[in-house]
């Protein structure tokens, strides 16, 4: 018995030996992280104390770990959204949302708009202290287009001549029409007049690359001592999946315009915890939770703003009763946006009664919703109306039977649910309801085998043809059968028009035939709703973009 | 012993090599791509995307590279992540996930059995019904609801703890908590029942009759004997709490790697999930293989190989 005492102490000091020698192992294996950690928290120390002595931090949530800081890779909000304040592209969008000079202080358009000269700052450095130069952008835009880097978000450079064809292996590198003049010019020839070039290069995906930085070591994005930045902030430390500091840039032309000295990312996936985090102040920023939207959203700290996207449903052309246009209207008709947006979605959106989101200037200076209206009506009589030429038109007696369809979320499925007791009540039609898989969902809307399904839009730059475009024929962003050649045409022209009033027409044009045509029944537009602490400002949320902290500030 | 060793580590082997035949069978039969986010894109990204890892090439090829990289240990870049190997992520968050986890499981095990036996000595009175209350609580509320219970009383309302996130010991107490009360419930109740059934036989009997000290016969008498049912449930307990789990460590914001079970599966992150897979598997085979072995100390009469039992 003594013995089988004695063997079940020897166990259980080994098994606690080895998971103390495993922890230290682990250690071991990633001195870098250790100390990493270790620094973290001595800096967290140090912030805290210097806080009071008047050190500026900013202790923001990014969600999840940034895919990557490459700007050709990391296609996402939670990539640009950092990524935005440590690099400056060309232009950068102003406290107006509107595209002004960044790395380039000015620029010439050609007089048939196709060829852009681009005069970039003598000032612009990167925080190595090489200078910014035409080359940096000449090579980031290349690795943007080369098939093998594999971009996500290359197609947004097409607008480049040669850019598509040497992006889809028809053409070579040679042929894409960036050059550097010399140092600091830099010249840009596009395929065709594209009125908003400048609010595209703002995107993330046109940032620079330190081509020196990147020729020696090709992850140089990949951590944060090989990061090298342009922007208001440099990369001060990056422990992955668990913080990311930012901290301003002394080499950054417009220095003196940053307030903050460091900004603080963590990585908290949980709603309910980053808001919880932002009550016990270790957050200054945070989102609302659904279920707390009633009582929060009308606080003072609330931000709440436009952002450029749509919530809507597809309706596949290709199956029944979907063909006909009356029909399509008809569920549109009767679908109570008002109410979805104040009583089922929340958190203070805007119901939408047209395509492109509120946010969106004219070249005269007016809201482009304000100006095309209300173009999707809710009307459950006319609906009704409608649902029964359509039904005589093509010989039904009974309305075939309709599956709408959503990815699984708790969100989608409350507007789902809420659509089909409209539906019920306004056309007295039962549609079936089905959710799938994320991954699911999405190839088969894609292979056009859903009749009825929901999708979203988020805008990459700030023009209405990024959404329009969408539905042009065979567009990759389709996913509704629908083909025609008065619309095709119209937003040919809407990307090409040089006298920016007439290339508006068109957009507005192109948005009522799609409203007509009714291929997609709007529900909401976006919006961006941030709590924010007591101190916090100067935070640029722009309706199309990635937030910018340049100007921001804390007390 | 060695030939048993030799003979279990050739099983595990061709275990581990169905475990990634299936996994591969199951990744390609379900729908999707690891491309198909809410973003715009168009057919040449696509088509570059897939080219990049190697998805546009022939069933029989990517299983042969998946085969490769298993034997070799090596899983690539997850496509998620681009710049980083499935063996940083796992190498990162593992360490991680295992310190939460050996706490968890020290924590549920030692009040776990404490609870149990003194529900067992108590078999019926006041302090026995309260213990199992208790454990009826522990296995009834889902850790995620306690957790935010936790961080919401413990770290909001009474500022005691941090709110999240993983930098001190500090930061460790609640997930602790919200993750041990349910095997802690568990080993209680498992070990009330066995210890009730084996105080009723002859030999505690007997020993009570030799008049030995009530706390020898429930340590060294009934204890060992008791313990054997929860050996058998620890291997899968362990390899479970041991490899992180995704909802604590989603509220917690442990960067542990919980999170790249579930996740890798949603973003079809292919490398990622066979990857975690070949990991889960091999360390669970690993934690049985441990439990046999502990099963043959604690009980002389299991033999583990054939020339042990002269």
């Amino acid at each position: 018995m003594k013995k089988f005492l004695l063997i079940l102490l020897a166990i259980f000091t080994v098994g606690l030996l080895a998971a103390c020698t495993t922890g230290e192992d682990a250690g071991e294996e990633e001195p870098a992280e250790e100390t990493d950690q270790k620094d973290d928290t001595t800096e967290e120390e140090a912030n805290e104390e210097a806080v009071t002595e008047g050190e500026k931090v900013l202790l923001l949530n990014n969600g999840i770990e940034p895919t990557s800081f490459d700007p050709s890779i990391g296609f996402d909000q939670v990539s640009w959204d950092p990524l935005n304040n440590l690099m400056e592209g060309l232009t950068r969008l102003d406290q107006d949302s509107k595209a002004g000079p960044g790395v380039a202080e000015s620029w010439d358009i050609s007089d048939d708009g196709l060829t852009y000269t681009f005069h970039l700052r003598e000032d612009a450095n990167w925080s190595n202290g090489d200078p910014v130069v035409a080359e940096d952008f000449v090579f980031a835009w290349k690795h943007m287009l080369n098939p093998e880097t594999a971009s996500p978000a290359a197609f947004l450079a097409y607008f480049i001549e040669g850019a598509e064809s040497y992006n889809n292996e028809e053409g070579s590198s040679d042929d894409v029409a960036v050059t550097a003049v010399d140092e600091k010019t830099l010249e840009v020839v596009l395929t065709a007049p594209t009125g908003f070039f400048l609010d595209v290069l703002t995107n993330p995906a046109f940032f620079p690359v330190n081509h020196q930085v990147a020729q020696d070591n090709s992850e140089w994005h990949a951590e944060a001592d090989s990061f090298v930045a342009n922007g208001p902030f440099l990369l001060e430390s990056w422990d992955h999946n668990v913080e990311l500091v930012i901290a301003k840039n002394p080499e950054y032309w417009d220095a003196a315009a940053v307030k903050l000295d460091k900004v603080h990312f963590a990585m908290v996936n949980d709603t309910n915890t980053q808001y919880q985090m932002f009550e016990s102040g270790e957050l200054d920023t945070a989102t609302i939770p659904p279920e707390m939207s009633d009582q929060l959203i009308d606080g003072e700290n609330v931000f709440i703003g436009p952002y450029g996207g749509l919530e809507f449903y597809r309706f596949n052309l290709t199956e029944e009763p979907f063909q006909n246009k009356k029909i399509r209207q008809a569920f549109a008709y009767a679908t109570n946006r008002d109410e979805i947006a104040q009583y089922v979605v929340k958190n203070g959106v805007e119901p939408a009664y047209g395509f492109i989101s509120p946010g969106f200037t004219t070249p005269s200076g007016e809201d482009f919703r304000d100006v095309n209206g209300d173009l999707v009506p809710y009307d459950p009589e006319l609906a009704k109306q409608l649902l029964a030429e359509g039904m005589e038109e093509e010989g039904y007696d009974e309305l075939p039977e309709i599956t709408l369809t959503y990815s699984t979320s708790d969100s989608n499925k409350a507007v789902a649910e809420a659509m089909q007791d409209m539906f019920i009540q306004n056309l007295d039609v039962e549609v079936t309801l089905e959710n799938q898989e994320w991954g699911v969902f999405a190839e088969a809307q894609q292979n056009l085998e859903l009749q009825f399904s929901r999708s979203s839009f988020i805008n990459d730059y700030n023009d209405p043809v990024n959404f329009l475009e969408s539905f042009i024929t065979d567009s990759y962003m389709n996913r509704t059968g629908f083909s025609s050649a008065a619309y095709d045409e119209l937003i040919a022209n809407g990307r090409a028009e040089t006298d920016p009033e007439a290339r508006y027409n068109y957009l507005f044009e192109a948005e009522k035939l799609l409203a007509e045509e009714m291929i997609a029944m709007p529900i909401r537009y976006y919006n961006t709703v941030v709590l924010e602490a007591e101190g916090v400002s100067g935070i640029l949320r722009h309706p199309v973009g990635y937030f910018d902290l340049k100007y921001a500030d804390k007390q | 012993m060695l030939q048993y060793i030799l003979k279990r580590f050739l099983i595990s082997m061709v275990t581990l090599w169905i475990i990634v035949t299936i996994t591969f069978i199951l990744m390609v039969s379900i729908p999707g791509s690891p491309f198909n986010d809410e973003r715009a894109s168009n057919e040449t990204v696509q088509a570059n995307l897939e080219a990049h890892y190697n998805l546009d090439d022939p069933y029989h090829v990517q299983y042969l590279l998946y085969l490769k990289s298993v034997a070799t240990l090596d899983f690539g870049p997850s496509i998620k992540q681009p710049n980083q190997t499935v063996n940083d992520l796992l190498g990162r968050g593992f360490p991680i996930s295992f310190e939460l986890g050996i706490v968890t499981i020290i924590v549920a095990v030692i009040s776990g059995i404490v609870l149990g036996i003194i529900s067992a000595l108590r078999h019926n009175g006041i302090v026995d019904y309260l213990a199992m209350g208790l454990a009826v609580l522990g296995i009834s509320i889902p850790n995620f609801i306690l957790a935010t219970l936790l961080i919401q009383e413990l770290a909001v309302n009474a500022k005691i703890f941090p709110v999240a996130t993983w930098s001190s010991p500090m930061h460790m107490v609640l997930p602790v908590l919200a993750l041990a009360t349910g095997p802690m419930a568990i080993i209680a109740r498992l070990t009330r029942s066995t210890m009730i059934e084996v105080l009723t036989q002859d030999y505690i009997k007997m020993a009570r009759a030799k008049g030995l000290s009530p706390w020898k016969i429930t340590i060294k008498h009934a204890l060992r004997n008791a313990l054997m049912p929860i050996v058998t449930i620890m291997g899968t307990l362990l390899a479970g709490i041991l490899t992180g789990t995704f909802v604590i460590e989603q509220i917690f914001a442990i960067p542990g790697m919980g999170k790249y079970f579930v996740e890798s599966i949603n973003q079809r992150d292919y490398p990622v999930i066979m990857g975690t897979t070949v990991f889960y598997s091999a360390f669970l085979i690993f934690m049985l293989f441990l439990v046999d072995i502990v099963y043959g100390i604690l009980d002389p009469r299991i033999k583990l190989h054939k020339k042990g039992g002269e």
